[in-house]
């Protein structure tokens, strides 16, 4: 009787079996493919460097660009470029990656290009900050925004110098 | 294509058969095989059946580092594949060598330098529905005529 109604209740039961369509949830932690923000990276490479299979590359056109290069063919799905990003510009995605049909190259490789910008003081072409951090380093107003980091070093100093020496002390030895 | 030939292909990606080959693999990707082949994912809901030998095979699934050592076996198991066959390559080592690219005794280079792939499986390992969907891909190209070694057999054919 007891297998009778066993029976009967997998009859009435919808399947178990998933349409190939039809994706579970993924966990929310779970590690996707790669995305890439252009305009929060800082070129710093440190993503390049802690990963394992280098599966992050760049290569530059001096002057003009730098570009973060990613091939998902070598990705081990880790996380840790996210995880090491100072300035959150990469994200794993919560979908897997589909299947393609096409040779390792084409469709499994992604290119950020980061466009390098003049200082506003040398005019040196130079990767430019992410906006949240110029505001958290400068707040909006700041001529600093805009200059590149050998000027932001000097300015840096100039400020420094000038808090620990009085102005007149400091105007001779210019 | 007569009509015979028509039927045979459609056939053919009605019910592709695959066999699998691990050609170095840390297991992880031949673990992901199994969960497709269990009733959730149901790998037969597409006709896809696993067969222990080559010979039996339409689709053979490799997965894993490329070694020195499995280089051979490859080409091996490859060659007594029957045609029409295609190569579907789970996951990020055939692709490249991975984590493992640089060791000496790792070809490291793509799957596509030692033997024709089809479909490409992103991820380490890939989810079951992602293997389907390689295999699916590939069953596709078997219908159409467009694997690698379709096109290859059918280019010495011509010339
Ligand atoms: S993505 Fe992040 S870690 Fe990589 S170079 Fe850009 S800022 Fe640095
Ligand atoms: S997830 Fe890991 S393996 Fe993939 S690019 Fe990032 S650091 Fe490299
Ligand atoms: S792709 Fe990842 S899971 Fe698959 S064999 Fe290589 S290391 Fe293992």
């Amino acid at each position: 009787m007891a297998m009778l109604k066993t029976i009967l209740g997998n009859l009435l039961r919808p399947p178990r079996t998933r349409d190939p369509a039809d994706m579970p949830e993924v966990p929310p932690v779970y590690r996707g493919a790669l995305a890439h923000d252009a305009a929060r990276c800082t070129a710093c490479g440190t993503c390049a460097f802690v990963c394992a299979p280098k599966a992050i590359t760049f290569t530059q056109e001096p002057g003009v660009s730098v570009s973060w290069h990613f091939f998902i063919g070598q990705c081990s799905f880790c996380g840790l470029c996210a995880q090491n990003c100072p300035t959150r510009a990469i994200s794993l995605q919560a979908d897997a990656p589909g299947a393609t049909n096409s040779a390792a190259g084409d469709g499994l490789r992604l290119e950020s290009v980061i466009r390098l910008q003049p200082c506003t003081r040398c005019g040196a072409a130079h990767v430019p900050l992410p906006d949240a951090t110029i505001e958290a380093l400068w707040g909006v107003e700041e001529a600093e925004r805009g200059y590149c980091p050998e000027c932001r070093r000097r300015a840096a100093s100039e400020k420094l110098r000038a808090a620990f020496v009085p102005a007149e002390e400091a105007h001779h030895d210019r | 294509m007569n009509l015979i030939e028509r039927v045979i292909a459609i056939s053919r990606r009605r019910s592709p058969w695959i066999c699998r080959l691990n050609a170095g693999s840390c297991n992880g990707c031949d673990i992901e095989i199994t969960p497709l082949l269990s009733p959730r994912y149901d790998a037969e809901q597409l006709g896809v059946e696993l067969h222990g030998t080559p010979k039996h095979a339409d689709i053979v699934l490799i997965s894993g580092t490329l070694t020195l050592r499995s280089r051979e076996a490859i080409l091996d198991i490859y060659a007594q594949v029957p045609n029409p066959k295609a190569v579907v390559a789970l996951g990020s080592c055939p692709a490249s060598g991975n984590v493992f690219a640089g060791s000496p005794l790792v070809l490291s280079e793509s799957l596509d330098s030692v033997v024709p792939v089809d479909v490409w499986v992103p991820g380490c390992p890939p989810r079951p529905q992602a293997i389907l969907d390689g295999i699916a891909r590939a069953a596709k190209l078997l219908e159409d005529g467009a694997t690698k070694s379709q096109l290859e057999s059918r280019r010495g054919r011509l010339s």
